[in-house]
């Protein structure tokens, strides 16, 4: 019983710290978004109370997330080369239904996503085309500034991301196995690329940052969190960094996801959903493996000299 | 938990018939320079995707806070700029100051962004003289050496000609002045400040383009 109540308060720093902090943002932007910006022209008001406290708490949070990731307390990095160099295992956590549930759901949100770019795109494509065909007979007809393409680029990208995240939530499922815990999530990691390009293309010509740097700063927060959950598993572990990227990620996407339900952009309020869930679920696990790496008995670990070796626990990197 | 402990119990028994001791199969070097060689094939993929990505962010971070560049279009900034130019565009910290290219959004005109240069800034007050095809500010006439041609009076009229900037705004006008649609346009009008993306610095494409525009 005592083990079970220190492993959640291991869990909940991170975890509730971080919902919080997006709560608050999340509050803040709703406040930003109703008293920062002009009627009529939709232009900031400069110094507006809401827009100034709610860059403080963003820049509060990743300072205590910094201080935080600084002093986790982490078990040391083996002294073997090969499988145990990774953080593989550190995903791990036999018997815990949570990882494995919030990872299939945002793998679900991200393939909820799939339809309305897939719409958008193909509607913006075939304007495009008519526009296109106008042109050709009446040269001062304007061009709109996206063709679709990237659009449907994104829908692909969230069908990418859906199949990474179900492997992530099927290894949750899985637990025990050598040599998974997160490559998968390279694939919601480029997708991201994708939906970034597209993100920023569609605010290019807005001189409005507000508008969509919180959108942009969740989307760059979540491809990095994918992008090192995926390094564990690749002999290139960044624990630190890892929790400091999942924290934010989940702070971030609380304000970006307040300006995506005002501008009713659901594919991207599903994205966001899905990240925000993945990073909760990596906060989840994280921090209590990282400092008590799991235990998997006889977990076969090559060694450098390439003698048979049984490793009673994997204390990774 | 005993639940816990058989499932990864089994998983143990899985990994080792998978995986048996390298004593037991004889062959421990091939096994065990196999097993490096495969993580260090997916230690490079997961590199340069992670150098890819990072690139990435780089990028739309300094397009969103820094700089951008931007593909001119239109002929309203002839001869200072063609239809095609690649423009680089400084964002952070610029306050517009006369004389300046700057590139702007004016959402009550159209909502893609405008390349225009600064005539007046605050305070300031314009005059523009169609007889003469010279604008004044502040009752001085300005010496633009870097319009196309003599100004004529537009197809919609004189338009906003004698005009005092607000403050926070400023009032532009294209190079081409007979093919713009600039502050004397009452759809676009004076600017405010907050429409403004970036300083034009210079021509980064085609390179026969090159040039600064201070």
């Amino acid at each position: 019983m005592d083990s079970i109540v220190k492993r959640l308060a291991e869990r909940t720093s991170w975890l509730l710290f971080a919902v919080a902090a997006g709560f608050v943002s999340a509050a803040l932007r709703r406040w930003q978004l109703s008293t920062a910006f002009e009627d009529v022209t939709g232009l900031a008001i400069p110094g507006a109370q809401a827009s100034v406290i709610l860059a403080c708490v963003l820049v509060m949070s990743a300072a205590w997330f910094i201080l935080s990731a600084i002093h986790q307390p982490m078990a040391k990095r083996p002294p073997v080369e090969g499988q145990a160099e990774r953080w593989d295992l550190v995903f791990l956590d036999a018997g815990d239904p949570v990882y494995p549930i919030l990872v299939i759901l945002a793998a679900f949100l991200a393939l909820a996503a799939t339809p309305f770019f897939l719409k958008l795109g193909i509607d913006q494509w075939r304007v495009y085309q008519e526009l296109l065909a106008a042109k050709a007979e009446n040269p001062s007809v304007q061009l709109p500034s996206s063709n679709g393409a990237l659009t449907i680029a994104t829908a692909v990208g969230a069908l990418l991301s859906f199949l990474g995240l179900l492997q992530m939530g099927r290894d949750g499922f899985r637990p025990g196995r050598r040599g998974k815990g997160g490559f998968s999530a390279v694939l919601p990691g480029i997708a991201g690329c994708v939906w970034l390009m597209e993100s920023f293309r569609g605010h290019a010509a807005n001189p409005v940052q507000w508008d969509y740097a919180p959108l942009l700063l969740a989307i760059v927060c979540g491809m990095l969190f994918y992008m090192d959950f995926a390094g564990m598993s690749a002999g290139a572990g960044r624990p630190r960094r890892l929790l400091w990227v999942s924290a934010m990620t989940l702070v971030m996407s609380a304000p970006a996801l307040v300006s995506a339900l005002a501008d009713m952009s659901l594919g991207d309020v599903l994205l966001l959903c899905a990240q925000g869930l993945t990073a909760a679920a990596a906060l989840w696990r994280l921090p209590p493996n990282l400092e008590h790496p799991p235990k998997i008995k006889g977990t076969p670990i090559p060694r450098q000299t390439g003698a048979a070796t049984i490793q009673e626990e994997t204390t990774d990197e | 938990m005993e639940n816990w402990e058989s499932e990864v119990e089994q998983n143990r028994e899985e990994l080792s018939s998978e995986n048996p001791p390298e004593g037991a199969s004889g062959e421990p070097e091939k096994q065990g320079g196999k097993a490096k060689k495969e993580a260090s094939d997916g230690r490079d993929l997961y590199l340069n995707i992670r150098v890819l990505v990072g690139m990435m962010t780089l990028f739309v971070l300094m397009f969103t806070f820094i700089a951008r560049i931007i593909v001119v279009s239109g002929e309203s900034m002839e001869n200072t700029l063609h239809h095609g130019d690649l423009l680089f565009v400084w964002s952070l910290g610029y306050n517009p100051k006369q004389g300046d290219v700057v590139v702007l959004t004016q959402e009550s005109y159209q909502e893609d962004s405008i390349v225009k240069r600064v005539i007046a800034t605050e305070g300031q007050t314009v005059d523009i003289d169609y007889f003469t095809g010279t604008v004044y500010v502040d009752d001085a006439p300005l010496k633009e050496d870097y319009i196309r041609e003599q100004m004529l009076l537009p197809s919609y009229g004189e338009g906003l000609n004698h005009v005092t900037v607000p403050e926070g705004c400023i009032f532009v006008m294209g190079d081409n002045r007979n093919h713009s649609a600039d502050s004397r346009f009452p759809a676009i009008g004076i600017v405010d400040v907050r429409c403004v993306i970036g300083h034009g610095i210079f021509v980064m494409f085609p390179f026969h383009h090159w040039k600064g525009l201070g």
